[in-house]
């Protein structure tokens, strides 16, 4: 039993330093992106645009990587953890895609066996899902501008955002509805008074809504 | 690759775009092998960790290909290639659409996503913005992951009662944690919200068809809701959960059918009215 301890103490250790390796790693990766663009196209927007854009989002996704860190860690463990926050869908994506493996093995998600078959799960679902897009994209793309620029398909293009988040919201808004409609009343009150408001500055007092209406509603015992 | 000398699709940054991709394949396939390895020393079944790569396989292809469709909807703005990465590296469906809509505002691109993006310094802006955007998770993982699990590990040892739920978050004993489940729901809906309420109440740029709330997007956003609702209960009726995973690909695909189809049968003043302006 010391030896088996011993053993797994030593692959938690070990996931752990591959972990911390590959998450700066990937970091690293990520901001060469858009370096690597600028050195190629040989342009350099504004910090004054970009520092604008960034302060819509940092507020909503930095808060909520706190947040997701502290949620997803133990339902992914250890391995799952770093490959799900570098290849990222999480909730839509890599969280199901490992509870329902673990579900299949019949192990759970804090044994050394559940963190066994979540990394695996996760792991193969990078490997799937990267595939598919990368297939998806280079068999599309020499198509793409006949689809978007067909007179008769602009409109579905004009629509993709009602689309996606309408067939995203039917999922969220069926299992919990009661606290839905306060937070999409006071969006549509405030788009009454101020139309021209985009959704990315929209979404602030949306998500404050839905926070602040989901704890009343459950402090009222509405909401389990 | 063609890029009918368009910048956003050069052979240059699908190249840089390959590098990426290729590297997160690199990581997903050494922590298989890893996980691999350690299985086969923990003694579980081959069967047992076959089956899970099988199911995990299966499981992810529909979700795969709505992700996928994500990247086409980005595309006739921003190309094929930063969507293409921002939803290879810690992308998420609903975070690249708002950061790309965010970007475009800060930039000043007019007519969004349905709009090309033709100021290479304009698109260059947007790829810092969605991965500075992003990118925080990363930088909190590599002091936050080992504690947090750490205790996990520690407290399923303890009190091996609290994991009886099948690999679920095991429930907490604080008072607290009923409204701490809900947190993460409120926020999607929160920002989901958004998206679905500028479809209803919203006002667009002049001139450009589709940019605000009207009949064709009021039009295509029921039909999504709807379809989806739809497929969810026939996949739960019918207990075919294999479909569940398609359900929002198949909203999604329908209602953007639907939108086409709406805008070239209604009355012309009909189909174009949008009632913000």
């Amino acid at each position: 039993m010391s030896i088996k301890n011993k053993a797994e103490k030593t692959y938690f250790d070990r996931v752990h330093s591959w972990g911390r390796i590959s998450s700066v790693t990937a970091l690293c990766v990520l901001l060469m992106f858009p370096l690597a663009i600028c050195i190629d196209l040989n342009v350099w927007p504004s910090f004054n645009g970009v520092m604008s854009g960034l302060l819509k989002l940092m507020p909503i996704y930095w808060t909520t990587s706190v947040l997701e860190v502290f949620l997803y860690t133990p339902m992914l463990g250890g391995g799952g953890t770093y490959l799900s926050f570098v290849t990222g869908n999480i909730t839509n994506l890599k969280l199901p895609c490992a509870i329902n493996a673990m579900e299949g093995a019949k192990v759970k998600a804090n044994s050394e066996e559940g963190e066994v078959i979540s990394t695996i799960s996760i792991a193969t679902s990078s490997i799937v899902t990267t595939l598919v897009m990368a297939v998806g994209v280079l068999a599309f793309a020499p198509f793409l501008e006949t689809f978007t620029e067909n007179e008769l398909l602009k409109p579905a293009f004009a629509q993709v955002l009602p689309a996606l988040f309408g067939a995203l919201a039917a999922g969220y808004f069926s299992k919990h509805w009661k606290i839905s409609i306060f937070p999409i009343l006071v969006m549509i009150v405030i788009l009454i008074f101020s139309p021209g408001m985009g959704a990315s500055t929209l979404l602030f007092p949306g998500i404050a809504a839905a926070v602040i209406g989901a704890f009343v509603m459950w402090k009222l015992k509405w909401v389990k | 690759m063609p890029t009918n000398g368009d910048f956003r699709n050069s052979t240059s940054l699908y190249l840089i775009a390959a590098a990426v991709i290729l590297f997160v394949l690199g990581q997903s396939v050494f922590f298989l092998v890893k996980a691999w390895k350690q299985g086969k020393a923990l003694g579980i079944d081959k069967k047992k960790l076959r089956d899970a790569v099988t199911s995990s396989a299966i499981f992810t292809i529909p979700s795969a290909l709505s992700i996928l469709a994500t990247v086409i909807a980005l595309a006739p703005a921003l190309g094929m290639v930063i969507p293409w990465v921002r939803l290879s590296v810690i992308g998420n469906l609903m975070y690249e659409s708002t950061a790309a809509e965010a970007a475009m505002e800060a930039f000043g691109h007019i007519g969004g996503m349905a709009e090309k993006v033709t100021d290479p310094t304009v698109f260059a802006g947007i790829a810092w913005v969605m991965s500075l955007g992003i990118c925080f998770s990363l930088v909190l993982l590599p002091f936050l992951a080992k504690p947090l699990h750490k205790k996990f590990v520690e407290a399923g040892k303890k009190d091996k009662e609290e994991t009886e739920n099948n690999g679920e978050k095991p429930k907490k004993k604080n008072d607290i944690s009923g409204f701490m489940d809900l947190v993460s729901p409120a926020v999607f809906i929160g920002l989901i919200g958004a998206f679905v309420a500028r479809a209803v109440a919203g006002s667009g740029k002049p001139d450009i068809f589709g940019d605000g709330a009207g009949v064709v997007s009021v039009i295509t956003l029921v039909t999504a809701i709807v379809v989806s609702l739809v497929f969810e209960l026939i996949a739960k009726k019918l207990k075919l959960t294999w479909l569940e995973p398609f359900v929002m690909p198949i909203g999604m695909i329908v209602a953007m059918v639907v939108s086409v189809v709406a805008f070239n049968v209604l009355p012309p003043e009909i189909a174009i009215w949008e009632w913000r302006g």
